[in-house]
């Protein structure tokens, strides 16, 4: 089943075409991985499908819901949630707080009962706090809970805004390039991450760099390049093609050329 | 010794009234503050809830509690409707917008004399009995810690500090901004008729720039990241001249200059940091 699909998307900054007829779908319970070259516009789609922008034109829907203009509060409860490229932890709480953050909507308390701190309000904060502590020890973050998360590494921050991500519960997961900056081992544990949470049903979108990541740890590859689908299929298919090979590493003739230069 | 005691407490003992006075503007600036919002629209709450409560207290025989929750909600009211119009602005702009609506504010007063008494004020023969006040502002207190640890608090620190992020964990950004303004009507309004009954006086000038710069000052000095930031700064900035005047009466101003800057410089987040206090835990 598709969970996600983008159909014609087209997103432009005055004369600039971020996205130009981006068409594709991300499968329910695999791990698509979106990649491309720097400026090929894939953070520009993950904010198109979080409703941080809205699409000049084409239509992006979640299951049965159009997203259309939705705010991103709106299409947050449709299910789906996100990291970022650059950390964005909020200032000043800590790795819990974050989690418990990102659990607001699981939060299942008015706003009355929650100012008054009735009996049912307080079970379910602590219920809501018992599983976040839960999830920051799924992203190995166990012994790091009370601890102010911007003291915090950069892999452990990273690790952090995906316990975050998680406590709303989503059918969507997004990751923004979530192995930038770590090192071989780091990546490969939160490749093995992403697949542990695959297996319990959740649906995962990531951009990513990492070729090898990607390779590993992705059933699905979407490439673009200038705003637009190169192509799309399995890792190995996706690595192989020619056209990938281009957008990647430059045409085969220049290398040639240049290594007669040399 | 007691006799000691007993002087120093009548030299003071108005001082610490006008600073419990000023803590309910500070708190209702922080009140917006804290959901990220910088608005001079607590004088405005305040001008409604300090001139219904004059009225009240002049005209109606009303018990004294049912005149304080009445003036407050006249600054719920007022804010409710501000807040209708000021979240369609960004943020900047609301802050331009606030301080023009404190000079609107004044206008009206004054060219509503049937209301407010005009140029001339109300007189208030009623004095505010300070357990009162002290009475009025633990209520609030324990409102804002209560409003701290609940999950409206928890989306007001994200709305905040990143707005963006928080609307994609779902928070709607202006309902948590609109509930954060009826607070500061509540607050603000509270703060109106405590500052009525304080002075015993109100008139155009009561609840105009002031006002405004003492609460903010406030705020920002004590620290707008915890509810006891703005008390504490109330405080401080009411005593400062008082104190200031006691040791050094000759410098008074540019001692009492000098003890904002210094505070300012090494403390820019406020006297009351709850970040600075957890990197200290962290630290050790």
């Amino acid at each position: 089943m598709k969970l996600l699909t983008l159909s014609e998307v087209t997103k432009s900054f005055g004369g600039v075409t971020a996205v130009g007829g981006l068409s594709f779908a991300v499968r329910q319970g695999l791990v698509t991985g979106l990649m491309g070259p720097n400026g090929a516009g894939k953070t520009t789609v993950i904010n198109l499908i979080t409703g941080l922008l809205h699409p000049d034109s084409g239509s992006i829907r979640l299951v049965e819901s159009e997203l259309g203009v939705a705010a991103p509060h709106v299409i947050a409860q449709l299910g789906l949630a996100r990291t970022y490229q650059n950390v964005r932890l909020i200032s000043g709480m800590t790795a819990l707080e974050q989690v418990m953050a990102g659990s607001f909507l699981k939060r299942e308390t008015s706003l009355i009962a929650s100012f008054l701190h009735l009996p049912a309000a307080r079970r379910r904060m602590r219920a809501l706090e018992e599983r976040a502590r839960h999830l920051l020890s799924r992203v190995g973050m166990a012994d790091r809970a009370d601890v102010l998360a911007e003291t915090l590494s950069y892999g452990e921050q990273r690790r952090i805004e995906i316990a975050r991500a998680l406590g709303a519960e989503p059918r969507l997961l997004l990751l923004d390039e979530p192995t930038a900056g770590m090192n071989a081992a780091e990546s490969h544990a939160i490749g093995e991450l992403i697949h542990r949470l695959r297996d319990e049903g959740l649906t995962v979108l990531m951009v990513e760099h990492n070729m090898k990541l990607v390779a590993d740890f992705c059933e699905h590859v979407v490439v673009m390049n200038f705003g637009r689908l190169i192509t799309e299929g399995t890792p190995a298919a996706c690595i192989d093609d020619p056209d990938v090979q281009e957008a990647y590493f430059g045409k085969a003739r220049d290398a040639d050329r240049l290594g007669a230069l040399r | 010794m007691l006799q000691r005691i007993a002087d120093f407490w009548a030299a003071y003992a108005s001082t610490l009234s006008y600073g419990m006075v000023n803590a309910f503007f500070a708190l209702a600036t922080y009140a917006t503050l804290s959901a990220g919002i910088l608005s001079f629209a607590a004088v405005t709450f305040g001008a409604a809830g300090g001139f219904l409560g004059a009225q009240l207290v002049l005209h109606s025989g009303l018990p004294m509690v049912a005149i304080f929750v009445l003036s407050g909600c006249a600054g719920l009211a007022m804010a409710l409707v501000i807040a209708v119009v000021f979240l369609r602005l960004s943020s900047h702009w609301m802050a331009l917008a606030s301080l023009a609506l404190v000079l609107i504010t004044r206008v009206f007063v004054l060219n509503a004399p049937v209301l407010t008494g005009g140029v001339n004020g109300l007189s208030i023969p009623q004095r505010l009995p300070m357990g009162w006040l002290a009475v009025a502002l633990g209520i609030v207190v324990i409102g804002f810690y209560t409003l701290h640890h609940s999950w409206y608090g928890i989306a007001a620190r994200a709305v905040r500090e990143d707005p963006s992020v928080a609307a994609c964990m779902g928070i709607d950004a202006r309902r948590i901004q609109f509930i954060a303004f009826g607070v500061s009507g509540i607050v603000g309004g509270l703060g109106g008729i405590m500052l009525a009954l304080y002075l015993q006086f109100v008139s155009p000038d009561t609840f105009f720039i002031g006002v405004a710069f003492t609460m903010i000052a406030g705020t920002v000095l004590g620290g707008s990241h915890h509810w006891f930031g703005p008390v504490l700064g109330a405080a401080v900035f009411t005593a400062l001249p008082t104190i200031m005047q006691a040791i050094v009466p000759d410098i008074q101003d540019i001692a009492n200059g000098v003890a904002l800057l210094l505070i300012m410089i090494f403390l820019p987040r406020g006297l009351i940091d709850p970040r600075a206090i957890r990197l200290r835990r962290v630290a050790r």
